[in-house]
């Protein structure tokens, strides 16, 4: 079966994270309630770049709080393509 | 040309960098250096077009690719805005020189706040407003190479200089401070405090304290601007690997005799 990008973001979140998938709940805040910082959430974006063949610019970074956001944020930049 | 020589002159060869500050004294030899070496250089200047599109005719004329940018570092928008265009125009970054200075020497007590703030916002909010703008694209690539230049003047003070100074000290903690920040990252951040150098700020000296300054030098004689070129390179090097958060002082000994 192909992960989806749900499964995929998930992964790529907990891996940088030290996390298991299982304890990152998809609206919980990565900073407040995960215990991510903002060098991790630059990690999760240049991991997101490179898989993915995207650019998020920098200013998004505040914007990426939880796994949610972050699929949602994915999803807008592939579409741009 | 000797194997040794042509190893040396592609030693940078496909490196991309940034030199601010880049048309005159100690910031054009180390944009001719790099070029040299076969970097391709983007560097910034504030007033003279003439001087730029003359680097721009000579590196070029030696075989490298260079580009200028007139903008001022003091501003945070110009600078994002530069290395923005850098990267876009080579197609990457790997290290930024953070050189571009001013003077503006007077007695303390005649200093005004005008003299204050244009020397700090040039000489250390500009070394900020440059590593801002070029640190994301070094930690998401997990390499980077930044060499600040700051000044003796900055590790022993010199009387007149307050301002300066204090920019230069300023740039010293900032070296040593993000060097530790970065260092997991792959990231080098070092500095050089060159020491009197034959460049516009001294030749505005006059010629008696340029003579007593002289002979305080233990090796005798005023540096160049290449003395502090080389060392840069070396910073920015594979050969300094292991060196970061260092000041490097390129004095002719200055300082051994303080």
């Amino acid at each position: 079966m192909v992960p989806s990008i749900k499964d995929e973001i998930l992964e790529i979140v907990a891996t940088v994270i030290e996390k298991e998938v299982g304890d990152i709940s998809l609206d919980a805040h990565l900073v407040q309630e995960v215990g991510a910082d903002s060098m991790m959430a630059l990690e999760i974006l240049a991991a997101l770049e490179k898989k993915y063949h995207i650019v998020i610019p920098e200013e998004r970074l505040k914007e990426m709080t939880t796994v949610n956001k972050i699929i949602q944020m994915v999803e807008t930049a592939r579409k741009r393509g | 040309m000797s194997c040794q020589n042509m190893k040396n002159s592609q030693s940078f060869k496909d490196r991309i960098g940034i030199v601010s500050g880049g048309t005159r004294g100690i910031g054009r030899a180390i944009v001719k250096e790099l070029a040299a070496a076969g970097a391709k250089v983007a560097f910034t200047y504030v007033k003279s077009d003439a001087e730029a599109k003359k680097l721009l005719q000579e590196i070029a004329a030696a075989g490298s690719e260079a580009l200028s940018f007139k903008g001022d570092v003091r501003d945070y928008d110009t600078c994002r805005d530069f290395v923005e265009q850098v990267k876009a125009y080579f197609g990457g970054l790997d290290f930024l020189v953070n050189n571009a200075g001013i003077t503006r020497d007077k007695a303390f007590m005649a200093m005004e706040k005008e003299d204050w703030k244009d020397v700090i916002d040039v000489n250390l909010t500009g070394c900020f407003n440059m590593a801002r703008s070029c640190i994301v694209t070094f930690l998401k690539q997990k390499k980077g190479n930044i060499v600040n230049i700051s000044s003796i003047s900055g590790i022993s003070g010199i009387a007149r200089q307050v301002n300066y100074s204090a920019s230069k000290a300023g740039i010293i903690g900032l070296t040593r401070a993000l060097a530790q920040e970065v260092a997991p990252y792959n990231i080098r951040v070092n500095c050089i405090a060159p020491g009197f150098i034959e460049t516009d700020m001294l030749t505005i000296l006059k010629e008696e304290l340029k003579d007593k300054f002289r002979r305080a030098v233990p090796l005798g004689r005023f540096g160049n601007p290449q003395d502090i070129a080389k060392a840069v390179l070396f910073l920015l090097s594979e050969q300094s690997n292991y060196i970061t958060g260092q000041v490097i002082k390129i004095d002719g000994g200055l300082h051994t005799s303080n």
